[in-house]
């Protein structure tokens, strides 16, 4: 399970920003492309004379879809941490109302929230209108969120999926839903045949014919992925959406290790990204003073966290003062290695913060190594320096010099 | 229509969709995260009304969720994929030579009566897409792919009201 990357977490979050631009620029591009930057194309489908929107939409749905089951199967992605972070919960009313309200809204001003972006890019002005009138309605959302809040949590049924609800596995839900939307889309082109006529349209205008060859190889593609996507089923630890709903679990046998200061000061340099620290003394005391790098989160909000959502690729450190009495078991939730550090935030004052004291004159190599290390991450976190670190040279007995009188 | 026959053609409609799927995928894969672009406009919304009156969104419960953390409500991942759909839809009409300041309209509806209706058929969309928690991009497209069961409801529920008020503002349409 190599995806997803941890990118909820605060060390990442700015390449998460940077990757949101990426992904954003595809988005933004794909949909332009699709002639979706007008309402002239996104008003046919519900004229029925341009079914674009309905084949664009499925055709991504079902790529997405089959996407994920196959490669959740090829054991490369974990796909109840992605459906963890990336679905949202289930609201039946609100979600009934709100999407009439957002339907009736689409036709009227012609685009739907993320098209109206594309077309305010391409210099139209309605566009520009609807974005404005989005802004305009979510804010008002807002200021009547006191009264709607009650209707807003209403049919609530958690993060929920139509595998769980029909019982049906979802990489054979994936392909029978596939199979339906190309069906549709034979359906869509049909109905496009009959109705470009009466708005005065040629019957075949769309899809041109050099891209006739396009138009089969993505529907064989769509077609292979769907049987790919049953296939996985014979895979084991296939995956499941039911995994997502059980809530955090702890694996069996998992407990914590203990690390000590001396071993988090060489991860800290070494590999800094893969660390989480976490430091769990009360909330003022962890703003005042603590490890670079800490969040300081304590015990009782740890569940927060939500520590069992993403991959744990990371080692997860607790800290306190001292030595933990009780471990947090929310902590084991963790998908990763979860430590504990060996004497808590004393210890750390005591290697990192200060001076770390000099070799004696029987040291060897490695205390030396174990020494300028030191010395130098002391003075990293201090600012301070310490005594240079002198070279360990073998002691060679000085042969005396042969006194050759005189004055020389 | 006739200014269809002069821009460059889009892409067929199935490799487009077939694009943007893999583009969706690859957002769900590196990243855990779906596409969206309404919860963008809220945060400008909320953004716009904080630096003018700031203890007005810290005392609404839903407006100062946008700034939990201490961050500005600008500060977010969805606001900056917006920002990628506007240069990504700029270079791709670019390119395609479909560049153009334009009203889009039927023929049987005034410049005037057009933007008002845009602008009423937004705020539309801002609330409906507040309260079922994402629009088209966040619940149909991403949530219809993890095969979510809000998302498929609220995407019949789209084409449903839809299709009903598309016979109501026919004459803004052909």
């Amino acid at each position: 399970m190599m995806f997803p990357f941890d990118f909820f977490a605060p060390a990442q979050r700015e390449v998460g920003l940077v990757v949101a631009l990426l992904v954003g620029v595809g988005f933004g591009f794909v949909l332009e492309r699709a002639g979706f930057g007008t309402a002239r194309t996104l008003t046919g489908q519900f004229y029925l004379h341009d079914m674009t929107v309905f084949k664009v939409m499925f055709s991504a749905i079902v790529v997405a879809m089959l996407g994920l089951v196959v490669l959740g199967g090829l054991g490369m992605v974990n796909v109840p941490s992605v459906l963890q972070t990336a679905a949202s919960g289930t609201f039946v009313w609100p979600m009934l109302v709100g999407g009439l309200i957002l339907g009736v809204g689409f036709i009227v001003s012609g685009y739907c929230p993320g098209t109206s972006l594309v077309a305010s890019a391409t210099g139209k002005l309605d566009g520009m209108m609807t974005f404005a009138g989005v802004i305009l309605g979510s804010v008002i959302y807002g200021e009547l969120y006191p009264y709607l809040a009650t209707f807003a949590h209403s049919g609530a049924m958690g993060q929920r999926f139509l595998d769980q609800v029909t019982g049906i596995p979802r990489p054979l839900l994936a392909m029978a839903v596939a199979l339906a939307a190309m069906g549709m889309f034979f359906g869509a082109e049909k109905v496009e045949r009959i109705f470009r006529p009466r708005r005065g349209l040629p019957a075949e205008g769309d899809p041109a014919p050099r891209w006739g060859l396009w138009r089969r190889l993505v529907f064989a593609g769509m077609a292979g992925f769907a049987v790919l996507s049953a296939a996985t089923l014979a895979m084991p630890g296939s995956p499941s959406s039911a995994d997502a709903s059980q809530g955090p679990r702890i694996a069996k046998g998992k407990a914590h290790q203990v690390a000590t200061a001396r071993w988090l000061a060489r991860r800290m340099v070494d590999r800094p990204w893969s660390l989480r620290l976490i430091d769990v003394r009360p909330e003022r005391t962890c703003k005042r003073k603590t490890i670079p790098g800490a969040e300081c989160v304590p015990i009782s909000k740890l569940k927060g966290l939500n520590l069992d959502v993403g991959p744990g690729v990371r080692d997860l450190v607790l800290f306190g003062q001292g030595d933990l009495a009780r471990f947090p078991r929310v902590a084991l939730t963790y998908k990763g290695r979860v430590l504990m550090l060996k004497g808590g935030y004393a210890s750390w004052v005591a290697y990192a913060l200060e001076a770390p004291p000099a070799p004696g004159h029987r040291a060897t190599p490695a205390d030396w190594a174990e020494y300028r290390f030191r010395a130098a991450f002391h003075q990293s976190m201090t600012g301070r320096k310490t005594a240079p670190a002198v070279k360990a040279r073998k002691y060679v007995p000085r042969r005396k010099k042969k006194k050759r009188g005189g004055c020389s | 229509m006739e200014n269809r026959t002069i821009d460059r053609p889009y892409w067929n409609p199935y490799v487009a969709g077939a694009a943007l799927g893999l583009v969706l995928l690859a957002a769900l894969v590196v990243t855990g995260r779906g596409l969206g672009a309404s919860g963008a406009a809220s945060r400008m919304g909320i953004s716009a009304i904080d630096s003018v009156a700031p203890d007005h969104v810290t005392g609404n419960k839903y407006m100062a969720r946008a700034k939990a953390e201490g961050r500005h409500p600008l500060d977010n991942w969805f606001v900056l994929m917006a920002l990628g759909v506007v240069l990504g839809g700029f270079v791709a009409a670019y390119s395609a030579g479909r560049l153009r300041k334009e009203i889009v309209r039927g023929p049987r509806v005034s410049d005037r009566a057009r933007m008002l209706l845009a602008l009423g058929g937004g705020v539309l969309m801002g609330l409906g897409a507040r309260l079922s928690l994402g629009c088209t991009s966040g619940q149909a497209l991403t949530g219809g792919a993890l095969l979510s069961v809000g998302s498929w409801i609220f995407m019949m529920a789209v084409f449903g009201g839809g299709y009903a008020a598309a016979l109501l503002v026919r004459r803004e349409w052909l």
